[in-house]
């Protein structure tokens, strides 16, 4: 099978939700930072260093490891950067399917498609960062021909 | 489906289903009942209303069942079964013949002696059952059953009653052994005290255990000396396994009291009860998995114990209603050498007459589980030893190493896989043993991962998962396969997924 990357564009989302959780960790550890005037600023500054340096370098390198490929058969998704996994899961198993934005996805027109299984512990499975139209036309490739019990 | 929609259902409940409709209903005020009579009775006033208060619920609760009886209608449309109930709040519900996968039938004490039946109408949708018909008698029970299921085969010639084969019949010796086996005792008592210690009524405080230890009685036993005082301990001890024991047997005998399996038209029929004796239906196309459980007692009585996964189960754990996703018993327990035949019968479909081509797992599985399982106890351990133990520590923490590697050995010595033209299989464990079998047809996803350590070692771990099973249990995962192993069977077990 041939496996494929998904819009570039998923980088920025994750960078922007990188940046939003950095902030907000920022200033939690600001509130709860060490009561000594001297020594106040360094927890939330040591925070929002790393956070942002890691909201910065950690999308593309997730990017490079999220791929996924079709074929007759059905749909195969790798991802993990350490923890590494790929889920494979033919057609005739997909129940529904949902593709979902959020407004960050939907301001660089990426959608998330996710597919629903009858099993037990995939019941969900996603897959983020293509491109709204292309994860429209992947579902719907999908469902064509996926005609069945699912059971 | 215009019809569908026309069709009006004419069958009615059974004449006493409002007794139980009484029931049920009391059964769900008990509790407020009970905190109202204790809270609302603190200053001994029992207001303007006390005296009126449980009768005036007793009758609502009345009027709401024969209400509940005499609005509820039921009856077999062109497509699927239909349910009216209500009159002024009406809800009709369809459900299609096709879709339904078990009518099962429970019957307590009371139910049987009115010659009646609470029915529950599953969907393969899972989670509580598609429709709770409380109650019908149970010639409207085989009426719905043929009615049902002839409609849901279309082509197949309706053969309403032929040959019931009886696969499995517990005697009462057997479930002797089954409770013996079983540690079903030990949760009620562990559950009871549980219970009493919650309600207050059993508190183990500093009170407590003075006047115990002041009693006559305490007295007796400080000038019994040491030995019979172990002596005595050892004797409480036993009696108290013992009695868990026999309340297990007890239990067993009661809930499993002549467990029949059955097979008619190629489905399996389970019916099992002493008090409340439940019939339970497993369509073989729905069943997903069986799993052969075979813990240490298991073998010292030459027994096994086997489930299946039914497709609509899944999702059950985190229904509050769990009971009602009760086990799918196979068998409780059944000889180790009819065990093949009633996985046969369970799985029609996959040809379980060659023996499998069991495959070990990768050669350094054993030396990773060796290092961490001796890792992990080494950090669990060192503290708890030292800190009650001081210099013999050394020893405890030492003798982890040993059966840190028996563990390693054993468990890569029982742990196989294999990968029949039909079905997967996994066995695991060495002190409990148990076996998987998956029909190739019924694989729901595939997925493979591999941590840093597993890459490291060029390893990784393998999902196949199923429908029915529940979060915890369902499917197969093999851990510690080599990882080209993995990638090659996985996509064969992808090629054949559904087909």
């Amino acid at each position: 099978m041939q496996l494929t990357q998904v819009d570039p564009a998923i980088i920025r989302v994750w960078r922007w939700h990188g940046t939003f959780t950095a902030l907000i960790l920022t200033v939690l550890s600001g509130g709860f930072s060490l009561p000594i005037p001297a020594l106040w600023p360094f927890p939330p500054l040591f925070v929002a260093i790393a956070g942002l340096t890691l909201a910065w370098v950690w999308p593309p390198i997730a990017y490079r490891h999220l791929r996924f490929g079709v074929d007759d058969t059905g749909i195969a998704i790798e991802s993990g950067v350490l923890w590494r996994s790929r889920v494979a899961l033919p057609r005739v198993r997909i129940q529904h399917t949902d593709v979902s934005q959020g407004p960050l996805e939907r301001r660089y027109n990426i959608g998330t498609l996710k597919l629903y299984t009858a099993g037990s512990r995939h019941v969900r499975i996603e897959l983020p960062g293509l491109n709204h139209d292309e994860a429209l036309a992947l579902r719907d490739a999908l469902l064509a021909e996926g005609r069945g019990s699912g059971v | 489906m215009a019809s569908d929609a026309d069709f009006q259902p004419a069958r009615r409940l059974h004449g006493w289903s409002w007794l139980f409709g009484l029931s049920v209903g009391i059964k769900q005020m008990v509790l407020p009942l009970i905190a109202l009579i204790f809270f609302g009775t603190r200053d001994n006033d029992p207001g303007p209303f006390g005296p009126y208060l449980v009768p005036t619920i007793l009758v609502a609760l009345l009027i709401r069942a024969l209400w509940q009886q005499f609005t509820y209608r039921y009856g077999f449309g062109p497509h699927g079964l239909v349910i009216r109930e209500g009159l002024i709040f009406r809800n009709v519900r369809q459900i299609e013949y096709a879709r339904i996968e078990n009518i099962d039938t429970e019957r307590g004490v009371l139910h049987r002696m009115l010659g009646v039946a609470e029915v529950r109408v599953q969907t393969s949708t899972g989670g509580k059952p598609e429709a709770l018909i409380s109650v019908l008698d149970l010639e409207a029970v085989q009426e719905m059953r043929a009615k049902v299921f002839a409609d849901s085969k279309p082509g197949e010639p309706v053969v309403a009653a032929t040959s019931e084969t009886t696969l499995l019949h517990l005697t009462t010796s057997e479930l002797v052994r089954y409770g013996l086996i079983d540690n079903r005792g030990m949760i009620v008592v562990a559950a009871g005290v549980g219970l009493l210690h919650e309600s207050g009524l059993l508190n183990f405080d500093k009170e407590w255990f003075d006047s115990v230890l002041q009693s006559s009685s305490a007295a007796g036993l400080v000038a019994l000396g040491l030995m019979m005082q172990i002596a005595l301990g050892a004797a409480v001890l036993v009696a108290g396994l013992l009695a868990v024991r026999i309340l297990s047997v007890v239990l067993a005998l009661v809930t499993f009291h002549d467990f029949k399996l059955t097979r008619q038209n190629g489905d399996l029929r389970a019916r099992y009860g002493l008090f409340t004796r439940i019939a339970l239906t497993l369509r073989t196309r729905r069943i997903q998995a069986v799993h052969q459980t075979e813990s240490l007692l298991h073998r010292w009585f030459e027994r096994v114990t086997l489930n299946v996964d039914l497709a609509g189960d899944s999702g059950g754990s985190d229904q509050p209603d769990a009971n009602k996703s009760r086990a799918r018993w196979l068998a409780p327990v059944c000889t180790a050498s009819a065990a093949p035949v009633l996985i046969a019968a369970a799985l029609p479909s996959i040809d379980l007459n060659d023996p499998p081509d069991w495959q070990p797992l990768a050669p350094q599985a054993r030396g990773r589980i060796f290092r961490r399982s001796a890792v992990l106890a080494v950090l669990l351990l060192t503290g708890p030893a030292i800190w009650y133990l001081h210099e013999g520590a050394i020893v405890v923490v030492l003798a982890c190493i040993p059966l840190a590697w028996m563990h390693a050995h054993l468990y890569t010595k029982h742990t196989r896989w294999a990968l029949a033209p039909d079905a997967v299989m996994f066995r695991s464990g060495w002190l409990t043993r148990r076996l998987t079998i998956v029909p190739r047809d019924r694989v729901q996803t595939l997925s493979i991962d591999a941590s840093p350590f597993d890459r490291r070692s060029r390893m990784a771990n393998i999902y196949v998962d199923t429908a029915g099973g529940g979060a915890m249990r369902a499917g197969i995962r093999i851990r510690y396969l080599a990882a080209d192993v993995a990638e090659s069977l996985a996509s064969a077990l992808y090629r054949t997924a559904g087909v």
